[in-house]
């Protein structure tokens, strides 16, 4: 826990440079661009969750003035549109393979931006209207008649698999699209064959969905005259949107351009191209004039990506004294609709034994699909559902065996001797001491304390209870990144960058990387992001890459800078390049001390440098980072339970997350305070529901689906280790995601705990009051 | 089409709008005063929140026609040229804020609720008159900081 007291560059706790606008009320968030003569896209969506289309009459809605058009699949077709473009695994080097078993492919179905024959969930666009205003696009959308034939439906994960179950796709005959075993069964079953004890758990790590706080958006401009869409709106990434979108469009990626300022929060939600912004760019270029949607909350429930939703069943072998042998399960991970994105699966089932040692596992993975909304990453994708499940067994473990919970965690965990460790699926964690992590935050949560507590509380007439919980996370992600930094003469430094912020505070964390590089202030250090007329590549933001990734390419980049400034100054002063330094900001050179910017300004002026050092003053680094980082850390929790109500009141958080080093401490224990919100708003109150038989959706707005709110939380005690990370040259290891990975885990092994007298050894998430109040009061 | 007229952030204005134009559009889409933000279509995220004669009101739920003559206030108006309110300074100071777009309406609403309950807020008070503002990014921790900070800091502005 490094109390710093730096102030700038890597270390300092800098207030965020993007704060000015956004509490003055001159963000730039999507819905606020308008241009001249725009017109107003409102979607019809299938109110079935799965149904063939057999008919749409629009003349009604045609006829109404003001009503521009209404595009259909048909027309979407015709128009030579093409489906998005998914990839369902990672693909990075360092996350495991996926193979089917027999040896097929994995099932892949083509997602058209408007459905051409079936709708296959609730919210499924099937017709586009552009109109004059939305309120009259709204009114034109109800004069469509729809003729559908209404299918049966499957919803439920566990549902899927089912040999009667009804079928999504009818090309894949079944909903299963693939069939992955990992690990080694053989060794498996042998050290099951010996263990003294295994400890079981069947459970449904429930969906939920990312509620980013600004709807999405989307304002697309045609351009005649060049024949170039320009696209504003928020997403994970700008490049990656320009290039799928171009593609969807069947443009050269050059006439694609997209624009994005503020975006108003994403944690993966909007880590991929959407229908929606395909679609606008279509009716731009289609109509030869500027079109705008934005979302209406209840229709981002109905349309934003979902997430988590992972059926597990596991077990965990044990020797007589607590030795962990072997692990061993399924996990089915239902991708919704569509095929959209498996890598949740993928990146859970790769780490399922944590950072504990275990000598050898095989589990079973299988994408599904369903009559439900696609889903996709959402923080820390995969991550916080396996690690929720490891930890829940070891409770179960520790209760059914008679072990001590901490003893356990002590007994089995890795030693920073066994590391690098390469876990039982090929993955190899790099370095950490997660004893010693572990140990830290036993005692910012007071553990030894905690007993005390639990008496109070019950003389209260209240029920409390602890968890721990350790996690590790799999930082992987799109492996390229870009930076390029001009130094200008009138004392700006530009660092143009591939990433985007949506709340990270890129603009103060990534300058103050400049800073510590090239000795600039802050405040003169421009991070420009989110035109790709100016960005031409980057990966954008997702699976802690946006700093691991900025880092390098603003570091390298930085030390061409100044490797180039050094040769400059050298000819300046008439001075042996070999013997400039470069120290606070200036070069020093043959007695005199030049300062970056009288370099800049010289590369500028004189014509008598050789080309490669003429104006401006400017480097570039682009690189592809093909190895994977770990963070880790460990979460204690401490909840307090009403049994006349069931409510579960988080009492108590801390949190020791490693984070190698840590850039700015503020922003840091920012992310972290949000990702445990996340976490915690899973474990106990968020849930997306489907009716089971009519696959209807169940929580459409903030009236149903519950969101986290202030008074749901206490103050966190926050914590941080900085061991540096050894995959990475400065040693950062990301921090975004460490605040929701062991949240679920550990706020559930809080509640159970709370919930020992009452002979309850597991519960699914979400623990809500009524849930609770059952489990206390012995009612089903 | 029915004619409207208020005062904003001190200036008078008037426009036309439909019968069924909320506060909110006519703010964001006549005014152009897009710093108050439109979170939700169940008045559950406060995002939209402004003061209408001194009251923190969600502009989302309220007809613009229902408006005239009052006066209001938007987060564009809080800042006296280059000096800040208290309550947003203490935003910034105390990392209240990640993606902002919660932050128009959350610093309305602090500063209504400073109005209401006085200067000396306790957690818990912070914590339940937050109800209403719903926040994504920060778990509310810098949030209730922040409001604690800027209420404290009103006192002596
Ligand atoms: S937009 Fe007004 S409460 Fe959500
Ligand atoms: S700061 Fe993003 S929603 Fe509050």
């Amino acid at each position: 826990m490094a109390a710093t007291t730096k102030t700038t560059g890597i270390g300092a706790a800098l207030r965020r440079k993007e704060d000015l606008r956004l509490i003055t009320g001159r963000g730039e968030f999507t819905d606020d661009f308008r241009e001249a003569g725009q017109l107003y896209i409102y979607f019809l969506r299938s109110p079935h969750a799965h149904a063939r289309i057999i008919k749409i009459d629009a003349t009604e809605a045609l006829a109404l003035p003001g009503v521009k058009s209404v595009l259909t699949g048909k027309e979407l077709l015709a128009d030579g549109i093409k489906p998005l473009p998914h990839h369902v695994w990672a693909l990075h080097p360092a996350d495991i393979a996926m193979p089917n078993v027999d040896g097929s492919e994995t099932f892949m179905a083509p997602h058209h931006a408007i459905a051409v024959d079936k709708a296959r969930h609730v919210g499924e666009i099937v017709a586009m209207v552009v109109a004059t205003s939305v309120a009259l696009a709204k009114d034109a959308a109800e004069l469509i008649h729809v003729e559908y034939d209404i299918l049966p439906s499957v919803t439920n994960t566990w549902d899927t698999v089912k040999q009667d179950a009804a079928v999504v796709w009818d090309e894949n005959g079944s909903n299963v699209c693939g069939d992955v075993e990992t690990g080694s069964r053989e060794d498996t079953n042998a050290a099951f064959a010996k263990a003294a004890h295994v400890a079981r758990i069947e459970t449904w790590v429930q969906r939920v969905t990312g509620v980013p706080m600004e709807p999405r958006a989307a304002l697309a401009v045609f351009d005649e005259g060049t024949g170039r869409v320009t696209l504003t709106a928020g997403s994970g990434g700008s490049v990656r949107l320009k290039y799928d979108l171009a593609h969807m469009l069947g443009m050269k990626s050059e006439d694609v351009r997209i624009i994005m300022k503020d975006v108003g929060g994403n944690f993966g939600t909007r880590g991929m191209i959407y229908a929606e912004f395909c679609l606008v760019g279509w009716a731009a270029r289609r109509l030869k004039t500027p079109v705008k949607w934005t979302a209406e909350r209840s229709e981002s429930f109905q349309s934003d990506y979902q997430a988590r939703d992972l059926a597990v069943t596991a077990e965990l072998a044990l020797d007589k004294d607590g030795k962990f042998l072997a692990m061993r399960g399924s996990n089915i991970g239902n991708a919704g609709a569509h095929t959209s994105n498996f890598s949740p699966l993928q990146k859970g089932v790769e780490i399922m034994t944590s950072i504990y040692n275990i000598p050898t596992a095989c589990f079973r993975a299988r994408p599904v699909v369903s009559n439900t909304l696609p889903t996709r990453p959402y923080r820390s994708a995969g991550r916080p559902e396996v690690m929720f499940v490891m930890e829940r067994l070891i409770d179960i473990a520790a209760r059914e065996f008679g072990f001590d919970r901490v003893e356990l965690r002590r007994k089995n965990l890795l030693h920073k001797e066994d590391l690098p460790f390469k876990n039982p699926f090929g993955m190899i964690y790099d370095n950490g001491d997660y004893h010693a992590v572990m140990e830290q935050v036993l005692e910012l949560g007071d553990w030894t304390g905690f007993e005390a507590r639990r008496a109070e509380a019950k003389a209260r007439g209240k029920l409390r209870g602890i968890g721990v919980a350790n996690y590790v996370d799999t930082a992987t992600g799109v492996p390229r990144e870009r930076a390029e930094i001009t130094v200008r003469p009138d004392g700006q430094v530009d660092v143009i960058i591939g990433t985007i912020s949506q709340g990270q505070g890129h603009e103060t964390s990534f300058a103050q990387l400049a800073t510590e590089f090239l000795h600039v202030p802050e405040d003169k250090v421009n991070i420009i992001t989110g035109d790709t007329d100016v960005v031409k590549v980057g990966g954008g933001t997702h699976s802690g890459r946006g700093m691991r990734l900025a880092s390098i390419v603003i570091w390298k980049a930085s030390n061409e800078i100044i490797a180039k400034g050094k040769r400059i100054a050298a000819l300046m002063a008439k001075a042996d390049p070999a013997q400039v330094t470069f120290e606070k900001g200036h070069f020093h050179a043959a007695g005199q001390s030049l300062s970056l910017f009288d370099v800049a300004r010289a590369a500028s002026e004189r014509n008598d440098l050789p080309d490669d050092l003429r104006a401006p003053l400017y480097a570039m680094s682009d690189e592809t980072v093909n190895e994977a980082a770990f963070p880790y850390g460990a979460h204690v929790c401490e909840v307090e339970i009403d049994p006349a109500l069931g409510t579960v009141e988080i009492a108590r958080y801390s949190t020791v997350d490693d984070v190698g080093r840590a850039v700015n401490p503020m922003i840091i224990h920012g992310q972290t305070h949000g990702g445990i919100a996340q976490g915690v708003g899973q474990a106990l109150m968020e849930e997306i529901v489907y009716d089971r038989q009519s696959g209807q959706l169940m929580t459409g707005s903030f009236m149903d689906y519950t969101m986290p709110r202030a008074d749901n939380f206490p103050f966190f005690d926050a914590g941080f280790a900085e061991i540096p990370c050894t995959t990475h040259p400065l040693g950062i290891r990301p921090a975004g995601e460490g605040g929701t990975t062991p949240a679920l885990g550990v706020t559930m092994n809080a509640v159970v705990d709370a919930l020992r007298d009452f002979g309850v050894t597991h519960m699914d998430m979400p623990a809500t009051p009524e849930k609770v109040w059952r489990a206390i009061h012995r009612k089903a | 089409m029915p004619q409207v007229t208020m005062q904003v952030n001190g200036r008078s204005v008037s426009g036309e709008v439909e019968a069924r134009t909320l506060l909110v559009q006519f703010l964001r889409e006549h005014l152009e005063l897009t710093g108050t933000h439109v979170g939700c279509d169940t008045t559950q995220c406060g995002c939209c929140t402004v003061h209408v004669d001194g009251v923190g009101i969600k502009s989302c739920t309220m007809l613009a026609l229902a408006c005239e003559g009052a006066n209001i206030t938007t987060i564009e108006g809080l800042a006296k040229g280059d000096v800040l309110h208290p309550m947003q300074s203490a935003f910034s100071e105390h990392h209240g804020l990640q993606c902002g777009f919660c932050t128009p309406g959350m610093i309305m609403s602090a500063i209504d609720m400073v109005n209401r309950k006085g200067h000396a807020l306790d957690e818990t008070t912070v914590r339940k008159e937050l109800e209403g503002n719903i926040c994504r990014c920060t778990g509310y921790h810098n949030i209730v900081k922040a409001v604690q900070a800027g209420a404290a800091a009103m006192k002596g502005a």
